[in-house]
C-alpha cells in the first residue's frame, strides 16, 4: 500500500503543476475544439443529401466524432511520444532510473494527475455544453455510460503501453524519425479516431480489427454512440483487456531490455 | 544598390551552403526526416481515401481533386519551409538572449535570421506533393496550357502567405517572448482546415480565410481554376490573384516584424 501512496503523490504533484500552467490547458483545448468543428463540418458535408450510410445516420456520427475528439483531448494531456524520446536522447531518463521507483509506473501516475486536471477544468465542462447544444444521437443509458468509461480507461492504458514502447525504441535507434511516423499514422487511421472502422473498405477493416489501435478509440466511441450493444460490448471489452495484457507484457519486456542496454550520449 | 544586392545574394548563398552542410552531417537523420515528412502526408492522403470510400465525394470534390487541393498546399508549404520554417523557433532565441547576436552584425537582422537555416527537410514535402500533383493530373485527365502560370503563381503566392504568417507569429515574441503556442493555435488548425474544400465551412470562416488570413489563396481558390470547378461563391479568376495577395500579405507581416524588432528589448542574461 505504501508504494501506491508514493505513486499517488506523483499524480497530486502533476495535478498541481497543470493548475499552475493553466494557459497551456486553454490553448490545448482551443486547438482541440477547432479540430472538432473542422471534422463536424467535413462529416456534415459528406452526409449532405444522405440519410444513412452503412446504417449510420449523421446525428450518431456527430456523437462519434465528439466523443472521439474529447477522448483525444484527454489523451493529449499525458506524456507524448516525443517527450519520452527526448528524455532517452538527452539521458535524463538515467537519473530517473537511479531513483527507487518504476519509471513507467511513475509516468503513468504523473499523467493521470494532469489528465484529471484537464478533464475537470476543460474537457468535461466544455463538452457537456457542446453535447447539450449540438444534441448528437447517443445512447446514454446508465449501463452504457458505465461500460463506456471502462472501455475508455482500457483504451487509454493500451495507448499508454504502446506509446511508451515506441518511445523506448529510442534506446536502440538513437534517431527516431521513422518510428514516430509509423506510430502517429497508425494511431490516427487504425484507431478509428477520425474515421470509424465501419466506413473502411472491407479488407482494410479486417486489417484494422486485428491491430491493437482500434481498442484505443474505436471501441469506446462505438459503445458511446450505441453502435455496439448487448453481448457485443462484452466481447469488445474482453478484446480490449487482451490487448492491454499483450501490450503491457511487451512494454515490460522492452523496458527490461532497454534498461539493460542503456547508452548515454553526453553527460 | 546593385552592389549591395549582389553582396546580399552572395552572402545568402554562402550561409545556405553552411546550413546544408550542417544538416548533412547526420546522414541517417537527414534521410529519415525527409521520408518521415513524406510518409506523414501520404498518411493524410490515405485517410482522405478512406473517408471518401463510402461517400464518393465531399461537396462535389472526388478523391483526386481532394488530393490535388491537399498537395498544392503541401507544395507551397515546402517552399515556405525552406526559407521561413525556423521563424517558428524565434522565441527560443529571444528567451535565451541569443537573438542579440543578430543585431550586432552588419546585415539586416531579418535577412540574417532567414538565411540562418535552409531547411532541406522540405524535400519530403516536395517528394509527396510533386508525386501527388502528378498522379492527380493524370487521373483527372487535365491538359494545362496557360494554367501552368496560375499553378506557379499559386505556389509562389502560397509560400508567401504561409511564410508571412510564420513571420508575423514569430514577431509576437518581441512583445511577449513566447510565440510558439500561437503557431499551434492559429496556423496549425488553419493549415489543416484548408486541406478540405472551403465551401463546406460556414460563411464566417470563408470570409476569414479570404480577407484576413488569406489562406484561401494558398490552395482552394487556385484549385477552382485549375480543376475547372465553378465555385458557388467565388468567381474563378480570384485564384489567379495568389501572387499579388501573397506579396501584399507578406509585406504587411514583414512590417509587423520590423515594428516588433523596434520594440525588442533583450532579455539579457
Amino acid at each position: 500500500m505504501g508504494t501506491f501512496k508514493m505513486y499517488r503523490e506523483f499524480s497530486r504533484i502533476s495535478f498541481q503543476r497543470s493548475a499552475a500552467y493553466r494557459f497551456d490547458v486553454w490553448t490545448r483545448i482551443a486547438g482541440n475544439i477547432m479540430f472538432l468543428f473542422m471534422w463536424g463540418f467535413i462529416w456534415y458535408a459528406l452526409y449532405l443529401g444522405k440519410e444513412t450510410v452503412e446504417g449510420v445516420s449523421f446525428p450518431s456520427m456527430l456523437g462519434y466524432i465528439m466523443i472521439s475528439q474529447a477522448l483525444q483531448g484527454i489523451h493529449s494531456a499525458g506524456t507524448q511520444l516525443w517527450e519520452i524520446q527526448e528524455r532517452v536522447r538527452t539521458g535524463d531518463i538515467a537519473m530517473e532510473m537511479l531513483r527507487p521507483y518504476d519509471y513507467t509506473t511513475r509516468i503513468l501516475f504523473s499523467d493521470l494527475g494532469s489528465i484529471f486536471f484537464y478533464i475537470l477544468t476543460a474537457v468535461l465542462p466544455l463538452y457537456t455544453v457542446l453535447f447539450l447544444v449540438l444534441k448528437p444521437a447517443v445512447s446514454l443509458t446508465f449501463a452504457q455510460v458505465g461500460l463506456f468509461i471502462i472501455s475508455a480507461v482500457l483504451g487509454y492504458l493500451i495507448r499508454f503501453c504502446i506509446e511508451m514502447t515506441f518511445g523506448l525504441f529510442t534506446f536502440w535507434l538513437i534517431e527516431t524519425g521513422g518510428v514516430e511516423d509509423v506510430f502517429y499514422f497508425s494511431i490516427s487511421l487504425f484507431s478509428g479516431s477520425l474515421v470509424p472502422l465501419w466506413f473502411f473498405p472491407a479488407w482494410l477493416e479486417q486489417v484494422a480489427r486485428y491491430l491493437p489501435f482500434q481498442a484505443i478509440f474505436f471501441t469506446p466511441n462505438s459503445i458511446f454512440v450505441g453502435q455496439l450493444t448487448g453481448p457485443g460490448i462484452f466481447i469488445a471489452l474482453l478484446n480490449q483487456a487482451a490487448w492491454l495484457l499483450i501490450s503491457f507484457l511487451i512494454l515490460r519486456l522492452v523496458w527490461h531490455r532497454a534498461s539493460a542496454k542503456i547508452v548515454i550520449q553526453g553527460g | 544598390m546593385v552592389k549591395s544586392l549582389i553582396r546580399g545574394i552572395v552572402m545568402y548563398l554562402y550561409m545556405v551552403d553552411a546550413s546544408i552542410r550542417a544538416q548533412l552531417q547526420y546522414r541517417y537523420a537527414f534521410v529519415m526526416n525527409i521520408l518521415g515528412w513524406a510518409m506523414t502526408y501520404a498518411g493524410t492522403a490515405v485517410t482522405m481515401w478512406v473517408l471518401l470510400f463510402s461517400f464518393g465525394a465531399l461537396d462535389g470534390w472526388v478523391f483526386w481533386e481532394l488530393i490535388f487541393l491537399f498537395a498544392l498546399a503541401v507544395l507551397s508549404w515546402g517552399v515556405c519551409m525552406i526559407f521561413f520554417f525556423h521563424f517558428r523557433s524565434l522565441d527560443q532565441y529571444i528567451v535565451n538572449g541569443t537573438f542579440d547576436r543578430f543585431l550586432v552584425r552588419p546585415v539586416h537582422p531579418f535577412f540574417h535570421f532567414m538565411a540562418m537555416k535552409f531547411d532541406v527537410g522540405a524535400l519530403g514535402q516536395f517528394l509527396f506533393s510533386i508525386a501527388a500533383v502528378g498522379l492527380a493530373y493524370s487521373n483527372l485527365n487535365l491538359h494545362w496550357t496557360w494554367q501552368w502560370a496560375v499553378f506557379l503563381g499559386a505556389v509562389i503566392g502560397g509560400s508567401l502567405i504561409q511564410g508571412g504568417l510564420l513571420v508575423a507569429i514569430s514577431a509576437v515574441a518581441f512583445w511577449t517572448t513566447r510565440s510558439e503556442r500561437l503557431y499551434w493555435v492559429i496556423m496549425w488548425p488553419l493549415k489543416n482546415l484548408m486541406n478540405y474544400p472551403l465551401s463546406i465551412y460556414p460563411r464566417l470562416v470563408q470570409l476569414l480565410v479570404v480577407f484576413i488570413l488569406p489562406f484561401a489563396f494558398v490552395n482552394y481558390l487556385p484549385a477552382l481554376i485549375l480543376l475547372e470547378k465553378t465555385g458557388r461563391i467565388f468567381a474563378p479568376f480570384w485564384g489567379a490573384l495568389s501572387p499579388l495577395v501573397g506579396g501584399i500579405f507578406f509585406w504587411l507581416c514583414f512590417r509587423f516584424w520590423l515594428l516588433g524588432l523596434d520594440r525588442y528589448k533583450s532579455t539579457g542574461s
